[in-house]
């Protein structure tokens, strides 16, 4: 429009107003123009939202709302303030954040349900004369109906389904899988309850209804650190990232702050503006590299050894040619350095052995309770043995003396750390420590190269014991040693001199790290002087990197071993920060009775995902890696000659890991078979098993009986992020095309295992049924045969924490979910009800039994101090002791939707609780059905109602002590009873204060603390991990009770893993040469770092990140390695290996290190992804060249902090020591016949 | 306001693209008699449109189905939802969203649909009750993503190609064909399955060229596609 016309050019008129003496003036000319200035940020709404992805952002969002519709979200600015010396949080939120709203109303939404066009077909055909459940049972029955469908998987071919016909099939699936097989045939997987807590809540607990198998994350991931429970009895617990501030010297390990902690990497900053000093370790030019005072660019892989130095120089000079006081005293009270530790005998010489224990003395120390979990040093006091307050014998079946006060028998000590003076020691022994630098392979060989085996002098103390004389050393004697540091006791392989190469030395890490040695001795000298003087100021961000590797536990006990000398760990500004995949659920202890329904029926199902999928996609019937690989030169005697595989079984019959299934035989019929029979469940079990009647599951994982069924996948891409050995999923599991390359063991002729029972044909295509449920159309949704839609982030109310910072915070409803979408909540809602309908047709009430392994936290943890396998006769089957408990569990099938939907009366009965405490909780019981109001009829009648996503989120704010002060008191009291000490003081001010979800609408708001946690919130320090251990004096859940630095479990002895090492990469031996084609000759390292411009995969097919990057997958390579192969940048690149196949674009940077490649994972295989000339299938995701390998250190179980718990510990799904064959394509194939002529029309 | 549309020919091409039905499949004859008798549409655009009709009267349910998702749910390129071809991922679809909606209500309509408002389907019944002048003009705004579209099916041999040649033709002639050429430039994507999602991508590729300083010409385009320039290939006010 013209304005020129609306206004007058030459004349005024008469009838304006004047007003303030002339400086203001009434006009009348058209202001049209204005509006579209006032629309284009004109809003009805502003909702608080946030991004429930996988980073452990949680930041605040505004989210604006015109007519219905999202328009455009901005950083919210008004976090609870920071204490005056602190810099506030603001702002949170980074680019991925910010480009959400575009996500809502994309192209690759999932608009409404789909099914695969021929399943859908033949469901609606049997459907016309058959029931729900005979209907599926009929299709299954048929294998040519069951192949037509299975074997298009991830080949288009989807229908739009009515929400009464998806969950229809999916309810028949799921009833007729657990009458024929049992109900832990259907399998659920979602990752990280943290970024939306009530809707992964939303599938466990119908999953647990049902009987149905929760699968764990944060191993499969690996993101896990089995270091930490190993250590400190704890899953991962980490300073909030506001600490990183009060450090006074910050290592930055293998992380990436600046790229991949977008809204904490303030906070980095503002701690170098404060003088903090910064070293960064990464083998690539990072972008963090760029913020460090000094980079040390350790070669990839090598991580252990340039601890081993660090840990060599700080113990040199600040516990031997120096005692620093503060740190002689920190690991005096809170290192197991005191423990004696008895040398064992083997063929003549001496291995460090198990702890010594009260039990193993005469007279047991006067302890009758557990004195084989209690641990012996010596009092400086007194100058005797005692077994000090605090190990897990006193946990366990008495109170009040589990505690780290310095005492023993109720008297005070001062335990004796050294024995190296000449009057503590009855004669200096020679102790064989094993030495694996030897074992690298390829680009990992150097010249550092000693026996396999170093002897070294150690000083002992002798024992007389009813088994005979004994010789005990301490823990800290034997490490010393360990890092190979001469004390003037003699012998060889220790030595005073930094320069000498000897195992443990800086001169020595330098050969294989490649960083000089005089850097390495002065960041370790800078980090232990800045931890004496600060009292343990000194910070350790680690990053997954250092936790990919498979002999990652010897790269985090190596730094942890550091914090632990240097007493920063439980001090703030100190500690280590693993930030890595876990995102701290706060309200834990809230939300488990919500989630895991254990308000109707305990236990649940829990499985740990990777030894799952290495069994159900057949991983391990591809294995390269050998045990006698791995295994230790010092190993005790033992059958130790078996496969990876064997061992996970091994470690499930005792009672150390989960089994999904587990048993082959349908629980429900075993149940009938132990009612007919007039025995008790437990007792016939065992019996059964015992005689060969029964078998486990996991003895055979291909026959048929044994495969699990039904897939459920939500809030995860599965196949297309976090699915190691990607390929073989394709193949075994689903059953279509897939690009594994190499062969299996039988084709291959190599040894077969000796436990799990091989089938000549592997079994492809074992699920019946996969179910996505996603709000974009992602790799896993492609591969499923219902897809369901899903609310996204601003269209469902939820809630979210992370261990980043302390507040918790809510999702909510926005707008409406767009098109045929709903919530997660509504969606498993409606799963209940309609399986509620559907299963009585097949099912009625039956009785399940779970198998459940030994547990962390529970006073079965203490079960094994010897490791007994029943099968092999050594001892009896006794559940729960020496093999997993059998419990039966009652379930009500018709009124599992009734169930869901409602707080069920066992939290009445047996409390609420969590990490070994309990209390009573029947008052928020109340008041949650106060709240929510209860039933008034039906099988829940009375019980408080759980309708809405928000009902749910009040269950869990109610339930936990993280966000009800009254709860937080009483846990607090609750521990008081083992601790024999006062904490309730930590939340007595917050006694009154009740987070509501309202409140958090409001405002974030910080959580209360509580002893689910080891830090604490207040007013005077961060929050930082091991804090309540060091100022409470509550002990690690660990055997020792302290931080632990040595593992005697037999299986960590058998396999070199009592004291931290350094371990090179595994051989894995994917590069055959069948495989690798001629011409073909460069060979990297495979490395799958955190992005940029997406979360994972999440944020990697919007089109503003595809901009920012470079619009598909690509991949990194320094300049000599392309130029090598005849590479350059922006060339299309082949991957491929044993496993399979990848193509994308090379990067060629010098960033990157020679030998190494980087695929930022993960990169959607939808996006932009052209057909592999290896398989003649599209190139694969960066999963497509890995394969899972199990370490058995992880399936330990039964004994203290080494006892399973979900999520806890157990086999992680490593997969840096992946090699790749790297070359140019010839041709660029889109497996799309007009794009290919359009291309040569170019 | 009356249920019957005034241009019973534009109600029966948002019918034509609603996803198909048993329902649908039954209404095809009266359908196909509607579009048969409209003298708008040339000779050879209302041939073209019997193989569509007849196809949706007589094929397999579920092949239609199955079609219909590949084609219009799983595409972007051939996206229903007229904004992913204007505004993309650009933050002012939102926006237009609303104002589409907001002239939706001015007219008397409340959306009831679970559909977004640019849902073709759903602009197509809109204008089949609004003044013939008017609907025309909105048409021809968005004329040259029907020929976009028209061109991307018909290069899939699909029959669906017909519906928006007859698109065309209804809102007044041909598109400006300068807006058609910049939205083919966008590549085509196949949906029959994984592969063809990839098409889409498929000229993103930096090439660093003998000019440095020319930059990178994908980004550029792409940064100008999500920019909200008032380019004259964009559809004026009324439909943005």
């Amino acid at each position: 429009m013209s304005h020129l016309l609306d206004r007058l050019n030459f004349l005024r008129s008469k009838e304006l107003d004047q007003f303030s003496n002339g400086h203001g003036q009434l006009t009348r000319e058209n202001r049209d123009w204005e509006e579209t200035y006032r629309n284009r940020w004109r809003h009805d709404k502003v909702v608080r939202s946030t991004h429930g992805v996988n980073c452990t952002g949680s930041c605040s969002w505004k989210i604006y709302v015109k007519s219905g519709i999202v328009t455009w979200e901005t950083q919210q600015t008004d976090y609870p303030r920071t204490r005056p010396d602190l810099p506030n949080h603001e702002p949170r939120g980074c680019a991925r954040g910010a480009s959400y709203s575009w996500y809502l109303y994309s192209a690759n939404r999932v608009k409404n349900p789909l099914v695969r066009g021929q399943l859908m077909k033949v469901w609606r055909q049997m459907r016309k004369t058959l029931g729900p459940t005979a209907a599926w049972a009929k299709l299954q029955q048929d294998p040519i109906l069951r192949a037509s469908y299975v074997e298009n998987r991830g080949k288009g071919g989807f229908v739009r389904a009515t929400w009464d016909e998806a969950t229809e099939i999916t309810a028949a699936a799921n009833a007729y899988t657990a009458k024929t097989y049992g109900p832990d045939r259907v399998f659920g997987f979602s990752p990280i309850p943290a970024m939306s807590m009530v809707s992964y809540a939303a599938g466990s607990r119908y999953l647990s209804l049902l009987g149905g198998v929760c699968m764990s994350f944060y191993d499969w991931y690996c993101d896990l650190p089995p270091a930490s429970p190993m250590t400190w009895g704890e899953q991962t617990d980490v300073p909030e990232s506001a600490d990183w501030y009060n450090a006074g010297y910050l290592l930055l390990w293998g992380s990436n702050v600046p790229q991949t902690r977008t809204p904490d990497a303030h906070f980095y900053t503002e701690a170098r503006y404060k003088g903090t000093k910064s070293a960064v370790i990464c083998p690539d030019y990072s972008e963090a590299a760029k913020f460090g005072d000094v980079w040390l660019n350790a070669k990839q892989g090598t991580d252990a050894a340039l601890a081993m130095a660090f840990g060599h120089v700080i113990l040199r000079e600040f516990h031997l040619d120096r005692q620093a006081e503060y740190f002689e005293d920190y690991v005096r009270k809170y290192s197991d350095f005191p423990m004696l530790v008895k040398l064992e005998e083997k063929e003549g010489r001496l291995v460090p052995g198990r702890f010594l224990r009260a039990g193993d003395l005469d007279g047991k120390l006067g302890e009758d309770n557990n004195p084989e979990w209690k641990t012996v040093a010596i009092d400086e006091v007194a100058g005797g043995l005692v077994a000090p307050n605090g190990s897990i014998g006193y946990r366990w079946g008495e109170g009040g003396s589990w505690n780290l006060e310095e005492k023993a028998a109720k008297a005070e000590t001062r335990l004796k750390v050294s024995l190296v003076l000449e009057e503590d020691h009855d004669s200096v022994a020679a102790v064989d420590f094993p030495y694996f630098g030897g074992e690298a392979v390829g680009q990992f060989k150097t010249d550092a190269d000693f026996p396999q085996v170093l002897t070294r002098n150690v000083p002992v103390r002798r024992l007389k014991t009813p088994d005979g004389p004994i010789a005990v050393a301490t823990v800290f004697d034997l490490f010393c040693a360990n890092y190979g540091l001469d004390r003037g006791l003699g012998g060889e392989w220790v030595t005073a001199d930094y320069a000498n190469p000897m195992p443990g030395t800086p001169a020595w890490a330098e050969k294989i790290t490649g960083v000089p040695a005089d850097k390495i001795i002065h960041v370790a000298r800078e980090f232990a002087q800045n931890a004496e003087k600060t009292k343990g100021k000194s910070m350790v961000i680690i990053g997954a990197a250092m936790n990919h590797w498979f002999h990652m536990d010897m790269n985090y006990r190596g730094v942890i071993n550091m914090l632990v000398m240097c007493g920063c760990v439980g001090q703030s500004g100190g500690g280590w920060a693993h930030y890595v995949g876990q995102e701290k659920l706060r309200p834990q202890t809230g939300w488990q009775p919500l989630a895991f329904a254990l308000d109707w029926n305990r236990p649940p199902r829990h499985m740990n995902s990777t030894s799952a999928w290495y069994a159900h996609t057949d991983q391990w019937r591809y294995e390269t890696l050998k045990a006698d690989e791995i295994l230790s030169p010092t190993a005790p005697e033992g059958d130790w000659d078996a496969a990876l595989i064997d061992y996970n079984i091994r470690a499930e019959r005792m009672g150390w890991l989960p089994s999904a299934p587990q048993l082959k035989t349908n629980p429900f019929e075993v149940a009938k078979a132990a009612k007919a029979a007039g025995k008790d469940i437990p007792a016939y079990v065992a019996e059964q098993l015992s005689s060969g009647a029964l078998e486990m599951s996991c003895q055979d994982p291909d026959a048929p009986e044994n495969w699990p069924r039904n897939l459920f996948v939500w809030r995860s891409n599965l196949l297309g992020s976090s699915g190691k050995g990607h390929e073989y999923f394709l193949k075994h599991l689903l059953g279509t095309d897939h690009g594994v390359m190499g062969k299996d063991l039988g084709q291959d002729g190599a040894t077969l295992p000796k436990e799990a029972k091989w089938h000549a044909q592997a079994p492809q295509g074992k699920l019946d049924l996969l179910v996505t449920i996603d709000f974009r159309m992602s790799t896993t949704a492609v591969y499923s045969d219902i897809v369901l839609p899903t609310a996204s982030w601003y269209e469902k109310d939820d809630m979210n924490t992370s261990d980043m910072h302390p507040f918790i915070h809510p999702l909510q409803a926005a707008v409406n979910p767009a098109y045929e979408s709903k919530s997660d909540w509504e969606i498993f809602k409606a799963i209940a009800k309609k399986f509620s309908e559907v299963a009585p047709e097949i099912l009625d009430s039956q009785t399940d039994i779970v198998a459940l392994p030994i547990l962390h936290d529970t006073p079965a943890e203490i079960a094994q101090d010897q490791v007994k396998d029943w099968k092999k006769g050594e001892c009896a089957l006794i559940p729960g002791k020496t093999a997993p408990n059998f419990i039966a569990v009652e379930r009500d099938y018709a009124a599992l939707y009734d169930r869901f939907t409602a707080l069920g009366p066992l939290m009445d009965k047996l409390g609420n609780g969590g990490k070994g405490i309990n209390w009573d909780t029947s008052d928020e019981i109340a008041a949650l059905g106060a709240l929510n109001g209860t039933r008034a009829d039906g099988p829940a009648k009375g019980r408080p109602i759980i309708d809405s996503a928000i009902d749910a989120a009040e269950v869990i704010l109610m339930l936990a002590p993280e966000t009800n002060g009254e709860v937080a008191v009483k846990a607090w009291q609750a521990l008081s009873k083992a601790t024999g000490r006062a904490h309730a003081h930590l939340a007595e001010g917050e006694h009154h204060n009740k987070i509501r979800f309202h409140d958090i609408a409001a405002q974030p708001r910080k959580i209360i603390s509580s002893p689910t946690w080891s830090g604490i919130e207040s007013e005077k320090v961060s929050y930082n991990a091991g804090y309540t251990n060091v100022h409470e004096l509550i002990p690690w859940r660990t055997l020792t009770g302290r931080q632990q630095l040595y593992q005697d479990h037999l299986w960590m002895r058998a396999f070199g893993e009592g004291f931290m090492s350094y371990r090179p990469p595994v051989d894995l031996k994917t590069i055959t040469q069948e495989v690798q084609d001629k011409g073909d000759s460069l060979v990297l390292n495979f490395i799958t770092p955190h992005q940029k411009w997406g979360i994972h995969s999440t944020y990697s097919d919007n089109l503003l990140m595809l901009t920012l990057n470079r619009g598909g997958p690509v991949v990194w390579i320094s300049e000599n390695d392309a130029k090598s192969a005849g590479i350059a940048d922006n060339d299309w690149i082949e991957l491929y290996n044993t496993n399979g196949a990848l193509t994308a674009r090379a990067v060629v940077s010098q960033r990157i290190k020679d030998g190494t490649t980087f695929m930022y994972h993960a990169q959607e295989k939808i996006v932009n992804t052209p057909g592999s000339e290896k398989t003649g299938l599209r190139g694969g995701i960066h999963n497509s060249v890995t394969r899972a390998v199990l370490k058995p250190t992880h399936m330990i179980g039964g004994y203290a902090q080494q006892s399973y718990g979900f999520n806890y510990y157990g086999t992680v799904g490593s997969n840096r020591d992946e090699f790749v064959v790297v070359r140019k394509m010839k041709e660029v194939d889109w497996l799309d016949g007009e794009a290919t002529k359009k291309e040569a029309a170019k | 306001m009356s249920a019957n549309p005034s241009d019973r020919t534009l109600k029966a091409l948002s019918v034509l693209l609603c996803y198909p039905t048993v329902d649908l499949q039954r209404a095809m004859p009266e359908v196909a008699a509607v579009l048969a008798a409209d003298s708008r549409l040339t000779a050879a655009g209302r041939r073209a449109l019997r193989p569509l009709t007849q196809a949706l009267a007589e094929q397999d349910i579920y092949a239609l189905e199955e079609q219909f998702v590949m084609l219009f749910d799983r595409s972007r390129s051939l996206s229903l939802n007229l904004f992913e071809h204007v505004h993309g991922e650009s933050r002012d679809r939102g926006g237009a969203m609303v104002s589409l909606l907001e002239s939706y209500r001015e007219a008397g309509f409340e959306p009831v649909t679970s559909e977004l408002p640019d849902h073709l389907p759903v602009l197509l019944e809109f204008l089949a009750h609004q003044p013939a002048a008017q609907a025309q003009e909105i048409l021809a705004d968005a004329a040259h993503i029907f020929q976009a579209l028209a061109e991307r099916l018909t290069r899939r041999d699909s029959a669906y190609a017909a519906v928006f040649a007859a698109l065309v033709q209804l809102s007044g002639g041909m598109a400006d064909q300068s807006a058609v050429d910049e939205l083919l430039e966008q590549p085509d994507n196949d949906p029959t399955d994984l592969e063809a999602l990839d098409a889409i991508w498929e000229e993103s590729e930096v090439r660093f060229g003998p000019d440095p300083g020319a930059g990178c010409p994908q980004v550029r385009d792409m940064l100008a596609q999500m920019d909200p320039s008032p380019r004259p290939a964009a559809p004026p006010a009324n439909l943005v």
